[in-house]
C-alpha cells in the first residue's frame, strides 16, 4: 500500500517545497508537518481562520474536490485575493491521486 | 549564554510568542519550555477530532519539529522552571539555567477538580492535556455509560462525540441552562434541543454527592437529591483555574485569578510578562480585567506582546472570538456575552444556519454564529470598529452583515 504521496507547495517568492504527505491527513498538515512557509493555519484545521489559504491552479477538481459552503465564506475574507483556485489547504484531503499536485501559497493569510 | 526570552509554556500562548519574536526580528536566544513530552500542538481537537480517533497525534501539532530548529527556539519538552532569581535574571529547571531579558509567562491553567468523595477513582477524567486526552480516549472506547459533570463547552464537545461513538451520555449541569457563562439563553436552549436530538440525556440543576465505586474502579454517580446513575466514564468539565504558582512566587500581582498584565502583556515586575490561559488583562470591550481562555487571546497576546519586545508597532486590539464544534454544528462566536442587549435572530434556527446578534443601541456587540462563518468574519471587524447596524438589513440573512453598517467609530 502506497501510504505517501509528494506534493509540492510554491511560495509567492518562487520557492518550491516537496513534501510526504500521508494518505489520509490533509494538505495543510504535510505543510505545517515541514514548516512550509506561509502556512500559518491557526485554527489548526477546523475551517474557522482562513490562514492556510492555497491556489490550486493546474490541480484537476476532481482530484481536490470542490470547496464547502463555510469554506466558501472563509475564503471570501482571506487576507489575499481570492481566485477561482483558492481553496483552504487544511479541507483538502490527502489521497493516492493528489501525487504531483503543485500548490500556490499568496503573499499574505493575515 | 546571551540572556534571551525565556517562555515558560509552550502551548498556542507559548509557541506563538516565540514564533512571533522571530518573525518580528528578535536577535536574542528563544527558549521555549514545556512541562509536557509532546511538540506543541492544538487543543482544540482533544475533545473532538483527537477523541474521535478522526485525528492522530502528529495530525495536531502547533509546528513540525523542524520549526523550532531552523527559527533557533531551544525547545525543552518535559522541564519546568524550578526557581526564578528576579535580580540576576536568571530562570533555572532542574538541568539548565536560563538568563533571561525577557521572562515570558505563559503558564496556562489546569482544569478545576472535585473533592467530592469517589472523586480519585479510576474512570473519573478530567480533560486538559494530551496526556488527559490519550487516557480519555483509551477509555473511552470501552464505555458504555458516559456522565459528564458541567454542561460548558469541554463537558458538550465530549458529549457530542461519546454520543456519535455510540455511547450513552448524560450530562449534569448545576444551573439551569448549557454554558451559561458565555452564551446567550437562547444559545443555551439551541444546543439542549442539539444535544437531546442526538440522544444525549440532560439533567439540569442537579449537584453531585459523590462517585462510587467497586475495587477502585468507577460504577455510579450519586446525585444530591439521591438519585444513582450507572457510570463507567465520568468527565468532570467544571471550569479551570489560571497556573500562577511562579507568579506567586516572583511576588506579582494577581487578579481575576490571573496574573495581572497591562495592554503589552507586563507583570507588576519589570522583565516578566505574562500571556494566555493564564493572564489577566483589562478588556477594552468589558472595561473589566478578564482571564480569557481562548486561542485567539492566547495567539492575540502572543504577538502583541512579540511587538512589544521588538518594538514593534503593536497591532491593533481585535475582537474576542471563539468556535466550538458538536455534531453539524459549527458555533462562532466574536464579542464577549452582555446582559441587556437587544437580541436579534438572523436567519432561520430551524435550518442550522443562522446568527444571533446582540445590539446595545444600534452598536454590535456580540454575534454567535451557527454554520455561517461569513456573518462570524464580518461581526469581528465590525464589533472591532464599533459599527452601529440597520436592525432591518443586520436581521435579512440574505444581506451581507457588512451591508447593514450605518456608521463605524474606527475603521
Amino acid at each position: 500500500m502506497n501510504s505517501t504521496v509528494s506534493v509540492t507547495f510554491e511560495t509567492a517568492q518562487g520557492e518550491k517545497f516537496a513534501v510526504e504527505a500521508p494518505v489520509g491527513t490533509t494538505l495543510m498538515q504535510a505543510a505545517i508537518k515541514n514548516n512550509v512557509p506561509g502556512i500559518e493555519a491557526e485554527c489548526g484545521g477546523s475551517c474557522v481562520c482562513a490562514t492556510c489559504h492555497v491556489y490550486c491552479d493546474g490541480v484537476d477538481r476532481s482530484i481536490i474536490g470542490e470547496a464547502g459552503e463555510q469554506e466558501c465564506e472563509l475564503l471570501e475574507t482571506a487576507a489575499a485575493e481570492r481566485r477561482e483556485t483558492s481553496r483552504l489547504s487544511c479541507q483538502i484531503k490527502i489521497t493516492p491521486a493528489i501525487e504531483g499536485s503543485v500548490f500556490s501559497i499568496p503573499e499574505a493569510q493575515y | 549564554m546571551k540572556p534571551g526570552a525565556v517562555i515558560v509554556g509552550a502551548s498556542h500562548a507559548g509557541a506563538q510568542a516565540a514564533a512571533s519574536l522571530r518573525q518580528s526580528g528578535w536577535q536574542e536566544p528563544i527558549t521555549l519550555i514545556s512541562s509536557e513530552n509532546f511538540l506543541p500542538y492544538h487543543r482544540p481537537p482533544l475533545s473532538k477530532g483527537f477523541l474521535a480517533g478522526d485525528q492522530a497525534e502528529d495530525q495536531i501539532l502547533l509546528r513540525g519539529e523542524a520549526f523550532y530548529r531552523d527559527q533557533e527556539i531551544e525547545l525543552h519538552l518535559g522541564r519546568v522552571v524550578t526557581e526564578v532569581l528576579p535580580d540576576q535574571r536568571v530562570a533555572r529547571t532542574d538541568s539548565v539555567a536560563m538568563p533571561y531579558s525577557a521572562l515570558i509567562l505563559a503558564t496556562g491553567a489546569s482544569a478545576r477538580r472535585l473533592s467530592v468523595p469517589g472523586s480519585a477513582l479510576e474512570g473519573v477524567h478530567v480533560l486538559r492535556d494530551m496526556a488527559d486526552a490519550k487516557i480519555l480516549k483509551e477509555q473511552l472506547a470501552g464505555a458504555e455509560n458516559v456522565v459528564i459533570v458541567g454542561g460548558g463547552f469541554i463537558g458538550l464537545e465530549v458529549a457530542a462525540t461519546a454520543a456519535k461513538a455510540g455511547k450513552s451520555v448524560t450530562v449534569l449541569e448545576a444551573q439551569d441552562r448549557l454554558i451559561a457563562r458565555a452564551l446567550p439563553s437562547f444559545l443555551s436552549a439551541y444546543l439542549k434541543d442539539l444535544h437531546l436530538h442526538h440522544g444525549v440525556d440532560i439533567r439540569f440543576g442537579v449537584s453531585l454527592a459523590s462517585f462510587e465505586g467497586d475495587g477502585g474502579r468507577l460504577k455510579h454517580v450519586l446525585l444530591s437529591d439521591g438519585r444513582k446513575l450507572s457510570a463507567d466514564l465520568v468527565l468532570v468539565g467544571v471550569g479551570s483555574t489560571a497556573n500562577c504558582e511562579l507568579a506567586r512566587r516572583l511576588g506579582l500581582k494577581l487578579e481575576a485569578g490571573g496574573v495581572l498584565v497591562d495592554q503589552r502583556c507586563e507583570t507588576s515586575a519589570p522583565g516578566v510578562f505574562a500571556i494566555g490561559d493564564c493572564a489577566a488583562q483589562p478588556n477594552l470591550h468589558t472595561g473589566t480585567i478578564l482571564r480569557v481562555e481562548s486561542v485567539q487571546n492566547a495567539t492575540d497576546q502572543a504577538k502583541m506582546l512579540a511587538a512589544h519586545l521588538t518594538g514593534r508597532s503593536l497591532p491593533p486590539y481585535g475582537t474576542n472570538w471563539f468556535w466550538t464544534d458538536q455534531y453539524s454544528v459549527k458555533l462562532q462566536m466574536a464579542g464577549i456575552v452582555k446582559d441587556g442587549c437587544e437580541v436579534l435572530v438572523r436567519g432561520d434556527p430551524a435550518s442550522q444556519n443562522f446568527s444571533l446578534l446582540q445590539l446595545l443601541g444600534d452598536r454590535l456587540v456580540s454575534a454567535f454564529s451557527v454554520n455561517r462563518a461569513a456573518d462570524h468574519m464580518a461581526a469581528r471587524k465590525l464589533i472591532s470598529s464599533k459599527a452601529r447596524l440597520d436592525r432591518n438589513l443586520a436581521a435579512d440573512p440574505s444581506t451581507p452583515l457588512t451591508g447593514a453598517v450605518l456608521e463605524r467609530e474606527y475603521q
